[in-house]
């Protein structure tokens, strides 16, 4: 079967194997590693990708589904020149990295938070907008899992990012 | 993993799909959430998959909002519900139930007919659906409809009343009354811990009360209580026609007692028996706040 979609700015088409997860066709077949397997099962949040701009646990898409739609992943967010972006740039000033494993996916997850500040009141019926308070972030990240338990320093990290061009 | 996929991309194709699987194994994939997980642990040389993911369908993936009537697309997504003005403000039960369900991640993709579908007694925004009193519509292959209420859908544990030459097109809910004035409404969820847990006791309250104070109509819902989630009828006639504001604590005590007749939950790793009738009973006593 065929694929194609847009992958961090560029079109991509690709033959695969109907059965395989997003998070499959994007390690095994593509050879992009910075989203992380953690759990497989949709727990973790490890593996988080945004799809047409909201958070998705790669580990349980289909592949299929993404025909005709744009993903962002965590190598994505890199500018060409290699800057990085301001949630990660705010997770490096906050400190809020030990091991690593759960950090791609949480910058996606607070990326889908930022875009949801920016375009929710754009969708007609849906104009719920959250705000980017401590307890509200903490509800958005509960499906992102740190096993070092550095949540407070990501927390840190995510407030000041999502409060900066408050509107 | 070696199943077949089938994406029909409208709803005509879809029930060319499900005609032609009529004699063979098939499931059908809406938000993969549970299915995804389902069919890694088990054999599915033979098994189809009909996914509903790139069908384009308006009835199927759309909250509509009516005069008398919400209609909630099976395709529609627990981050759709929560994100839904209509739905928070006058079914907020609904609202919570899809707000404290998993994550954000599996919220942007779950969706409320996959929740009804895999008709877990554990599921929550089913249970709000049948405090709500909504009606299922479900749809055959030659395109002819039949609404059952949605207590009547769920049969037993993770079996419902669709035939296999039928699936879910859309959940219909009753406006509240033109007299009402005031709602009380929501939904108690109880685990073990705060995210991403499945319930040990649930209970989903809507009530409808007139200016004066008087409820003029209530629905309760029970979860993760039961083989199936169930309506406690008997609990929300029970409030018909008293004040809200002079509930006592007999009235408490004969609410809660009325709403554990519905009861009978089983012991597992998550709680026993024991524990979730006593939970049931005193988060039953705490919605007449």
């Amino acid at each position: 079967m065929e694929v194609s979609f847009n992958l961090n700015g560029e079109k991509v088409k690709c033959k695969i194997n109907p059965t395989i997860s997003l998070l499959e066709l994007l390690r095994e077949e593509m050879g992009l590693t910075g989203t992380k397997p953690g759990c497989n099962e949709g727990e973790c949040g490890a593996c988080t990708v945004l799809i047409d701009g909201i958070s998705v646990n790669a580990c349980l898409y289909p592949a299929i589904n993404i025909h005709g739609k744009e993903l962002v992943t965590i190598e994505g967010l890199v500018t060409a020149e290699g800057k990085l972006d301001e949630v990660q740039q705010a997770m490096v000033k906050h400190g809020a990295v030990q091991c690593g494993f759960c950090t791609s996916g949480m910058v996606m997850n607070i990326k889908a938070m930022q875009r949801n500040l920016e375009h929710a009141h754009h969708v007609p019926g849906e104009n719920i907008r959250v705000q980017p308070d401590r307890k509200n972030i903490m509800k958005w990240l509960e499906g992102n899992l740190c096993r070092c338990t550095g949540y407070v320093k990501i927390i840190d990290a995510a407030e000041e990012v999502l409060n900066k061009n408050k509107i | 993993m070696d199943f077949s996929v089938v994406s029909p991309q409208n709803l005509s194709q879809l029930r060319n799909a499900i005609r032609t699987l009529q004699r063979k194994p098939y499931r059908i994939g809406a938000g993969y959430t549970d299915l995804l997980m389902e069919l890694r642990k088990s054999d599915t040389s033979d098994l189809t998959v009909i996914n509903l993911a790139q069908i384009n369908d308006n009835g199927l993936s759309h909250i509509k909002s009516l005069v008398n009537h919400v209609h909630i697309g099976a395709m529609v997504t627990a981050t759709s519900i929560c994100m839904n003005d209509d739905i928070a403000r006058r079914f907020p039960t609904l609202q919570q139930a899809a707000a404290n369900l998993a994550s954000t991640q599996i919220r942007n993709v779950a969706t409320i007919g996959g929740n009804l579908c895999t008709a877990s007694p554990s599921g929550d925004m089913a249970c709000a659906i049948v405090a709500l009193k909504a009606h299922c519509v479900l749809m055959n292959v030659d395109g002819k409809k039949r609404v059952v209420p949605v207590v009547d859908f769920f049969t037993g544990p993770r079996t419902t009343c669709l035939k296999k030459n039928e699936f879910l097109y859309k959940i219909i809910l009753p406006r509240n009354h033109k007299q009402t004035q005031h709602i009380h409404s929501g939904f108690i969820k109880v685990g073990t811990r705060n995210a991403m847990e499945c319930s040990v006791v649930s209970l989903a309250y809507h009530i409808q009360v007139e200016e004066s104070g008087y409820v003029i109509d209530a629905g309760i819902g029970i979860g993760a209580s039961a083989p199936t989630i169930r309506f406690a009828e008997k609990a929300a006639l029970n409030l018909i026609g008293k004040n809200m504001q002079n509930f006592t604590d007999e009235n408490r005590n004969e609410f809660a007692k009325k709403v554990l007749t519905y009861a009978s939950p089983i012991s597992d790793v998550r709680a026993t028996s024991w524990y979730r009738k006593e939970v049931l009973y005193n988060i039953s006593k705490s919605v007449l706040v």
